[in-house]
């Protein structure tokens, strides 16, 4: 599997699956439209993004480093490493809702995974059970093929897909950034960039991986696009708001009946794991690479203090933070989808000026009409937090 | 214009500079420096004012410390700058780049550069690579040294010194030293493959290329099949080919093995035809087995050979080959019929006939066997080699032990970097 299927597949994590699936029940089809903008600008930045890697050889953190220096470098790090806190406890969050649904205690099962993640990443091999994880994403299918099932109306779909029309309620724009920012996240650039840069792939093998890219990207939106379309028809009619995970669940009916609880919550949980597993991971390293500390999954805490306490620390506060009685498992998965979405632009702004390099990129800078579109969803992410403040104090 | 004491450049930078009156000429935004003996030295500063560049020569400084930095010249006279590509740029060529820390073998990345007085010049002596020269950047270095004193500790300085700095960028090879690359060159292989494979492919390539070709070709066959290819195809073919005739041919058979397959063929056309043959032999077997692993460079003798003629074949073919530790006998036919090991020859009596003392139940593999066997056997019998030999018993070559540990326990620069 190339590094933008993985990459895709990733996507579609604890918080993906949460925020789609609240879209849909709380909104119905109106917030399709923005999965068309929303795909398009995923595509050309993951583009960009891959042909940062193959022409600089370098991941996205070295390049900012670079390039911008220490203190930029810093403040990146930081966001995203608040980023992907909020992705880790989204996911532990996914993790302990299915458990839920399956009628286990969180109290046990956060802390057994927890521990048992960090056990498998630092001790073990987990690549094995990566790669069953990844392939068991397969389960996502699931998801069109309970969308068809419930034969919607495609009318009404094709309308709302392709017109947009905005509600301005605060609600609604913070699921918009959300929507955003669960398909287009901070650490995923960084993630792929690497993948890329170190595989090594040179410009005449370019192709072959844009391709990878792009089916990556679309993959990732269709299975998005079909768990709000189940969400709409079999939830939003009946007012199920999906305060509670098991709620999703419903949506998965005409496929599974009475098992749909089930599939879901191993969907769930799959997916949970998956993030839990790579993203605390990705960022300790990056985050040590960019300021040129040690990293590495078998080093002792003496020999990589900085990594291996990063790693650590997330894991751990990220469980604690999902323990606490009565914590908002669905809302906590939503918010981290919005805090992505809010520290995207910054993460946008450096890509964009890294990728208009002619010093680094030669003749492979962005044209005009990438250009746009990366910059217009940059401006679209900054207005949509504006106006999502404001409505919300106002 | 004398300058005592010593300055890191970030405590330097954004400082206004003044003129001969004490008004402000610009702030300091870069420093060039050029080659110099033994370190390289400070030609000019580069200073910015209201958005333009100028650059005021080490020359006419008056005072330069952390504190003041002041010049003999007025503003009319400042030169605009004009530095180009060429020249070298402490913030923009120096700063936040990897080096190779040739003292510890390792990749690291330059926080700060440290300033030295020596006679009139300001030399470029080492470079932060610590904690230390990251708070100094984001100006928290007191606050971080106060803080530590509060647990009573240190926060310490980590400073490598320009004399074992080796860098990464091509730019920067003009002012490196000739001690640290030679340092650089007497690192194990092994080592050089590490820092290899933790910078990017473009980095290491250049890295690779002031290697000599016995040293190249040992690290080579240390680094992982995508870092190989990397930069073998960033080679020109007869440096590739002579590189790749220097390694023991199961090394060279693996790593053309991994090439796409007209490259590889280029290159086999440019080796000795006597090593392309070698070669070419080993690569005709499957990767995993013992055919894949072993090499066809071993010592044989005929068994009426006396042993004191023996030890002096041996003193001329040992040169050659990687594995020495068995001398393998071989009947009129070329079939293997005994072994003697090399404490043995060497204890024995000279007028001994090495039939008299060779082992005939030999531990002996076809080369179809799986290498996790291979490594069974090698382990039971506690060999240093294993010889393989076709269905007739005519000797193919030997697995020698340390390219069976590869397999089974490959070292962490043959391994994928990352595992994410």
């Amino acid at each position: 599997m190339g590094p933008g299927i993985i990459t895709a597949n990733i996507d579609n994590d604890a918080s993906g699956i949460t925020t789609y699936s609240v879209a849909g029940a709380r909104f119905g089809y109106a917030l399709l439209w923005t999965l068309i903008p929303t795909t398009i600008a995923l595509v050309v930045i993951q583009e960009m993004i891959g042909r940062m890697g193959v022409i600089t050889g370098k991941g996205l953190s070295d390049l900012i480093r670079e390039n911008y220096g220490v203190k930029t470098t810093f403040f990146m790090m930081l966001c995203l490493l608040v980023a992907n806190f909020g992705n880790t406890v989204a996911n532990f969050a996914g993790w302990a809702a299915s458990m839920e649904i399956l009628g286990w205690s969180k109290y046990i099962m956060v802390p057994v995974g927890a521990v048992s993640i960090w056990l498998l990443v630092t001790k073990g091999s987990y690549r094995v059970v990566e790669i069953v994880l990844l392939y068991a994403c397969i389960i996502f299918v699931g998801y069109i093929i309970s969308g068809i099932m419930a034969k919607p109306d495609w009318n009404t779909i094709a309308r709302r897909t392709l017109y947009p029309q905005m509600q301005w309620n605060s609600e609604y724009i913070m699921m918009s950034i959300a929507i955003i920012g669960t398909t287009i996240t901070p650490w995923m650039q960084f993630y792929l960039q690497s993948s890329i840069a170190e595989k090594g792939i040179t410009k005449e093998e370019y192709k072959a991986s844009r391709l990878d890219v792009i089916i990556g990207c679309s993959i990732t939106d269709v299975i998005s696009f079909f768990i709000i379309v189940t969400c709409a028809t079999l939830l939003f009619p009946y007012g199920i708001r999906i305060n509670e995970a098991s709620e999703a669940a419903l949506a998965l009916k005409p496929l599974a009946g009475d098992y749909a609880s089930f599939i879901f919550a191993l969907c769930l949980a799959n997916a949970s794991l998956l993030g839990a597993i790579i993203v605390p991971l990705a960022t300790a390293y990056y985050i040590c690479e960019a300021m040129g500390w040690e990293a590495g999954v078998n080093k002792t805490f003496r020999e990589a203090p900085q990594f291996m306490w990063i790693y650590t620390l997330t894991i751990a506060l990220a469980s604690m933070q999902v323990l606490i009685p009565g914590a908002p498992l669905v809302f906590l998965m939503v918010l981290s989808a919005v805090v992505n979405g809010v520290l995207l632009p910054f993460v946008l702004v450096f890509a964009i000026l890294l990728i208009n390099n002619k010093k680094l990129m030669g003749e492979y800078t962005n044209s005009r009409v990438y250009n746009s579109i990366a910059w217009g969803t940059v401006a679209s992410v900054i207005c949509l937090t504006i106006a999502w403040v404001i409505k919300s104090v106002f | 214009m004398p300058f005592f004491g010593e300055v890191f450049v970030s405590e330097i930078l954004r400082k206004p500079v003044l003129d001969p009156k004490g008004e402000e000429l610009g702030r300091v935004r870069d420093v060039i420096v050029i080659k110099g003996d033994p370190f390289p030295k400070v030609s000019a500063l580069v200073i910015e004012k209201k958005k333009r560049t100028f650059c005021l020569p080490w020359t006419d400084l008056n005072i330069f410390n952390k504190r003041i930095i002041s010049s003999k010249i007025y503003g009319d006279k400042l030169q605009p700058n004009e530095f180009g590509e060429k020249d070298l740029l402490i913030v923009r060529d120096i700063f936040d780049k990897q080096i190779v820390d040739a003292n510890g073998a390792k990749v690291v990345r330059v926080n700060d550069v440290k300033l030295e007085g020596f006679q009139t010049e300001a030399i470029l002596i080492a470079v932060d690579v610590g904690m230390r020269g990251i708070m100094r950047r984001l100006g928290v270095e007191r606050g971080g040294e106060d803080m530590m004193r509060l647990f009573k500790k240190h926060l310490p300085y980590n400073l490598i010194s320009w004399n074992y700095m080796q860098p990464l960028e091509p730019k920067l090879t003009k002012i490196s030293l000739t001690v640290p690359r030679q340092m650089v060159s007497e690192l194990h292989p092994a080592d050089i493959a590490d820092i290899i494979s933790q910078v990017s492919h473009k980095e290491g390539a250049s890295f690779f290329k002031d290697l000599d070709v016995e040293t190249a070709a040992e690290a080579l066959s240390e680094l992982q099949p995508d870092v190989q290819t990397a930069i073998i195809a960033g080679m020109d073919l007869q440096k590739a080919a002579d590189i790749i005739e220097e390694m023991p041919p199961d090394e060279a058979a693996d790593v053309l093995s991994d090439l796409p397959m007209d490259k590889a063929k280029e290159i086999l056309e440019h080796i000795e035809k006597e090593d392309a043959e070698d070669i070419q032999e080993l690569l005709s077997h499957e990767e995993d087995t013992a055919g894949g692993l072993m090499t066809n460079e071993f010592i044989a003798y005929p068994p009426e050979t006396s042993v004191r003629e023996a030890i002096e074949k041996f003193r001329k073919d040992a040169d050659e080959v990687e594995t020495v530790y068995y001398i393998y006998i071989l009947d009129t036919e070329e079939k293997l019929i005994g072994v003697v090991s090399l404490r043995e020859l060497l204890l024995a009596e000279h007028d001994t006939l090495l039939s008299d003392i060779m082992h005939t139940k030999l531990k002996v593999v076809t080369p179809e066997t799986d290498e996790v066997e291979v490594a069974d056997i090698i382990s039971k019998y506690n060999l240093v080699a294993l010889p393989v030999a076709d269905a007739e018993g005519f000797l193919l070559g030997i697995v020698s032990v340390d390219d069976v540990l590869d397999r089974i326990l490959p070292p962490a620069a043959k391994r994928r970097r990352r595992k994410v």
